[in-house]
């Protein structure tokens, strides 16, 4: 049992986290982004919603316009000559605003973003304070008084 | 802070975030109305180089001079074979029209064997331009079909409509475009 | 079939009025038994049970008369029915569309009734089970009445029609279709149980334990086959609908999903209140919300305002369920409001590391994903009732939210089960999530040698490694201490269920970071390599029928087995539908499409190649989850019974029976 607990002391789990810590490392740092042309289409498709369907995206939707509109963004990054987001924006500009999947970072579509935060903060600061309130209605202390007490009644015995 | 305090501030916030929902659903309304805006309104209109089912060349650029109406077309979309009788008027008051405009049909997501036996069937003898790859359609950012947008002759987009078009509509609107834009 | 003298349509309308007078009276007698206590009109309440569910099973034949007759007298049938439809694919044509939707919605919720009625017979004296059937009748006749009124599948339809366009066409090339809705209903309508209870309980003030306790394996039912329900629609999506994904964030699946959130935040959370009277307020709020978003969720997908490919577009039916959802809120606030006093707990959380206070987390994290995600789906509507404009928000914004809040489930799966009652210590921590985070480090090592990358990922699967040895851990010792019975019982069928949420989890992480595809240009008989697989065409075949004319591409994969990715066309539509061809594999899964334009006469076609890592281990999960269900709702040992408010000192033995008592 001993062998057991020396085992788990902290020591052994600050170990634990440093191997896990360092094996993240070596995996998030072998991330190299969209690997072929056709990662990079798909990930832009799915930026986009197609715009004959109900709001799926261009790499979900079977229909006509999805597809061509994916043989489109093929064919401009197999010619190299635009970044994703600029091919998004090349879209933008003849579909208009409604055919972005994810939400501006401006105006009032803003809110889809920054509402869930608020919420999550929201959130821990109410937690925080029922924890707290609940510890400080917890742990009596000993005033000397009661140690005077118990200690005469043991020694009265 | 007590709890009843507590309670009664939760209580408002899930009250107010339940009118705020209900307000948005109450005011939400299905299917609405087709929206005809477009970025390129007042643009130039995006190049369209293509063929015929004819195998005759076409160009968008070398039609400047006229008013151009481009109407994308399926054979099998119900709307655009319940628009077709007005298109065909459309072009019969055209041809006897001063300063005409050119109507083209480009065809969307169809074959050519398909369309030719549509028009053989009801009418129809303005040119259909192929796109096979849907390069146009994506270019105009259409969105169903039918649409039909009108074309100035500058080479401007003027004006587009989503969806059916209705009896004297698209007289009525290229007149009017027509005295504005000349 | 002509259309007949259309005796279907008046038939099934008078079914629907005789369902409306059966829920009616019950509740009516339900009501005023409970007030006068009046046994013998309490005798009562088990005939219109039975004459509600007669009146709706004789409807919901009556429809599928109508339509394996093609009786085109009727509307709805014109609508979804046709002559040239698959008998099965016709009798699940009923449920395609709003109207038989409904019907079969009133058909499960009036079985859930007379079941309660029947399971409650004995008990019929009690006030709250009185009042629990009440509530279950005024839902049922809610229903009833909208399929009598503004869902009216028996309503006339043009005359002289003789064929219909049957449904959709995707509705129509996989036998899933006769499943998954009838199993989702099975599960979102049972969520109505729950509620009747928790109402009848704030109703009669008989808030204490009883009722959960009552209750707990009718919510685990509804529960599990609306996890079912849920994981069979992937599995469609999947099989049928070919993008090779599982799950879009539409907003019909977005509306399966928010009930299941708040249930699950539930059936977690009602273990505080069984064990220590806490959480009350909590759990009612969350019954509430679960049946408040059941028919939340049915108003934005039936009345037209969300796009979505499932969606049923038009009807009237949206104020008619915009109006019962804002009263069955506002009752029940007001109802929590009034009882609020009875529902303070005895008790407090002592510590935020304790059993309970893992609990709590757990419930604050499920409400900010049902918040995430409700949100998410209504964001269109607040935009277009503020500015008047269309936005849609798409599996992106959804994606991005939900990862963080999956990492935090996983992490919560890990610690909560070994967290203690009332108090942990760090030492006590330490010893029993040993083992599981050896499990983590070992996880995270493989998937480093094989070359996985990416720190979302990585952490998702070292969070699942993690969270797998705590539930491993749990059911090893209860099946050393009691054999094959170890395996049973709400904490290791609880324990199951959670693998089956690990596998799912991370299958999910590693299909949305690790998949590939690739468009091929395949000529017939030369292979093309892709991804470590070779794919060969071999020939087209063409199939030709009644209503499709369908063109496969037979590819040869590794040289082995063909598959045969497909597009069908629909000849009285004239639309096009591409059927996926997969190679299930235990690491990864081929995903071959057919690629538009099909030249089929020449030898050469356009293939998609999709590589999906570990998509099985998605239906192994799912499938876990049912097991695990299932084994949870058996009773596990004896335990001693507990008081609600446990004992002051904290105390080893108090501990959760399967713990292995402290050295």
């Amino acid at each position: 049992m001993t062998m057991n607990s020396t085992v788990k002391r902290p020591f052994v789990w600050a170990i634990m986290a440093i191997i896990a810590a360092l094996l993240l490392a070596v995996g998030a740092s072998g991330d190299r982004g969209p690997l072929t042309q056709q990662d990079r289409v798909d990930g832009i498709s799915k930026r986009l919603a197609c715009p004959t369907c109900q709001g799926e995206s261009v790499y979900v939707s079977r229909a006509a316009a999805a597809v061509a509109l994916r043989d489109e963004i093929a064919r401009q990054v197999g010619s190299g000559e635009r970044s994703d987001n600029e091919i998004v924006s090349f879209v933008e500009q003849r579909f208009g605003g409604q055919i972005l999947l994810v939400p501006r970072s401006s105006g009032i579509d803003a809110l889809v973003w920054a509402l869930p935060v608020v919420a999550l903060i929201c959130a821990l600061v109410g937690l925080t304070v029922a924890f707290r309130r609940w510890k400080v209605s917890d742990g009596a202390v000993v005033s000397d008084a009661d140690r005077e007490l118990v200690n005469r009644a043991l020694h009265d015995s | 802070m007590s709890n009843r305090r507590g309670a009664r501030i939760i209580a408002g916030a899930v009250g107010i975030v339940f009118v705020a929902l209900l307000w948005v659903l109450v005011s939400a309304s299905p299917n609405s109305a087709e929206n005809s805006d477009s970025p390129l309104l007042g643009q130039p209109a995006p190049a369209i180089e293509t063929t015929t089912i004819d195998n005759q060349q076409f160009n968008l650029a070398h039609r400047k001079g006229s008013w151009v109406v481009l109407n994308f077309f399926n054979s099998t979309c119900v709307p655009c074979r319940n628009e077709h009788p007005l298109l065909l008027a459309f072009a019969r008051a055209q041809a006897s029209a001063q300063n005409p405009a050119e109507l083209y049909t480009i065809i969307n997501d169809d074959n050519d064997d398909s369309v030719r036996a549509y028009f053989r069937k009801y009418g129809g003898d303005w040119p259909k331009l192929r796109d096979p790859d849907g390069a146009i359609a994506i270019s105009f950012g259409i969105a169903k079909v039918p649409e039909t947008w009108i074309i100035d002759p500058n080479g401007y987009v003027r004006l587009r409509i989503v969806g059916q078009l209705s009896d004297g509509l698209l007289e009525e609107l290229l007149t009017s475009l027509k005295s504005s834009f000349g | 079939m002509f259309a007949s003298g259309g005796v279907s349509g008046p038939l099934g309308r008078a079914l629907l009025l005789v369902g409306i007078v059966g829920a009616v009276f019950g509740a009516f007698a339900a009501i005023t038994s409970t007030r006068s206590n009046d046994l013998k009109v309490a005798r009562l309440i088990p005939r219109f049970a039975l004459l509600a569910f007669a009146a709706a099973v004789g409807a919901f034949a009556t429809m599928e008369y109508a339509m394996i007759t093609r009786d085109f007298s009727l509307a709805y049938v014109q609508k979804v029915g046709s002559t040239a439809t698959p008998p099965l694919y016709n009798f699940a044509a009923v449920w395609s569309a709003l109207e038989g939707s409904i019907l079969l919605w009133v058909l499960v919720l009036s079985g859930y009734s007379l079941a309660v009625v029947f399971w409650l017979r004995r008990r019929m004296d009690e006030a709250l089970s009185r009042w629990a059937v009440a509530v279950m009748f005024i839902v049922e006749v809610f229903f009833f009445l909208l399929s009598f009124g503004p869902a009216n599948p028996f309503a006339s339809g043009a005359e002289g029609v003789v064929e219909g366009i049957g449904p959709n066409p995707l509705l129509q090339n996989h036998v899933l279709v006769m499943f998954h809705p009838p199993l989702l209903y099975l599960g979102y309508v049972g969520m109505t149980v729950p509620f009747a209870f928790a109402i009848a309980a704030l109703i009669t003030g008989r808030l204490g334990e009883g009722w959960l306790l009552a209750t707990r394996r009718w919510t685990l039912f509804a529960w599990g086959f609306l996890t079912v329900g849920i994981v069979l629609g992937g599995w469609w999506s999947y099989e049928v609908l070919g993008w090779s994904g599982v799950w879009a964030w539409d907003p019909v699946e977005n509306a399966s999903l928010l009930p299941w959130i708040t249930a699950t935040a539930y059936i977690h959370s009602v273990l505080v209140q069984e064990r220590r009277g806490m959480l009350r307020v909590w759990n009612l709020s969350l019954l509430v919300a679960t049946f408040s978003l059941t028919i939340l969720g049915t108003f934005l997908t039936r009345s037209g305002v969300l796009n979505s490919v499932h969606a049923f577009s038009e009807s009237s039916i949206g104020p008619w369920l915009l109006t019962f959802f804002a009263l069955v809120v506002v009752i029940s606030i007001v109802l929590i409001g009034w009882r609020g006093d009875r529902l303070r707990s005895p008790g407090s959380i002592d510590s935020p590391f304790s059993r309970e206070g893992a609990f709590l987390a757990n419930n604050v994290l499920f409400s900010l994903f049902a918040f995430v995600v409700l949100l998410g789906t209504v964001f269109p509507l607040i935009v277009e009732a503020l500015q008047n404009r269309k936005i849609v928000v798409g599996a992106p914004f959804f994606d991005r939210m939900t990862m963080p809040v999956g990492i935090a489930l996983l992490t919560i799966m890990a610690i909560a089960p070994v967290l203690p009652w009332r108090k942990a210590s760090g030492e006590l921590l330490r010893d029993r999530l040993f083992w599981p985070a050896w499990c983590a480090i070992a996880t995270l090592f493989v998937c480093v040698i094989i070359g996985a990358t990416g720190l979302v990922p990585l952490l998702a699967f070292g969070l699942g490694g993690f969270a797998s040895g705590s539930a491993f851990r749990q059911v090893i010792l209860a099946t050393r201490r009691q054999g094959l019975r170890g395996l049973v019982g709400r904490t290791n069928g609880g324990m199951i269920v959670h693998v089956g949420v690990i596998l799912i989890s991370v299958s999910l992480a590693a299909s949305n970071s690790y998949t590939h595809s690739q468009e091929l240009n395949l000529v017939a008989g030369t292979a093309v390599q892709f991804g470590g697989h070779s794919f060969e065409l071999v020939k087209f075949v063409e199939r030709v029928d009644s209503r499709s004319i369908s063109v496969a591409a037979l590819v040869e994969v590794d040289g082995g087995r063909a598959y045969a990715p497909a597009i069908t066309k629909f000849t009285n539509l004239g639309i096009n539908v591409g059927t996926p061809s997969v190679k299930t594999g235990l690491f990864e899964d081929l995903y071959l499409t057919l690629e538009p334009p099909v030249l089929k006469d020449s030898a050469k076609a356009r293939i998609k190649v999709f590589i999906k890592p570990l998509v099985l281990w998605l239906w192994i999960g799912g499938g876990l989850m049912a097991i695990g269900t299932l084994l949870a709702a058996f009773p596990g040992r004896r335990r001693r019974p507990t008081a609600a408010t446990s004992a002051l000192l904290p105390d080893h033995h108090d501990h959760d029976q399967s713990e292995v008592v402290g050295a």
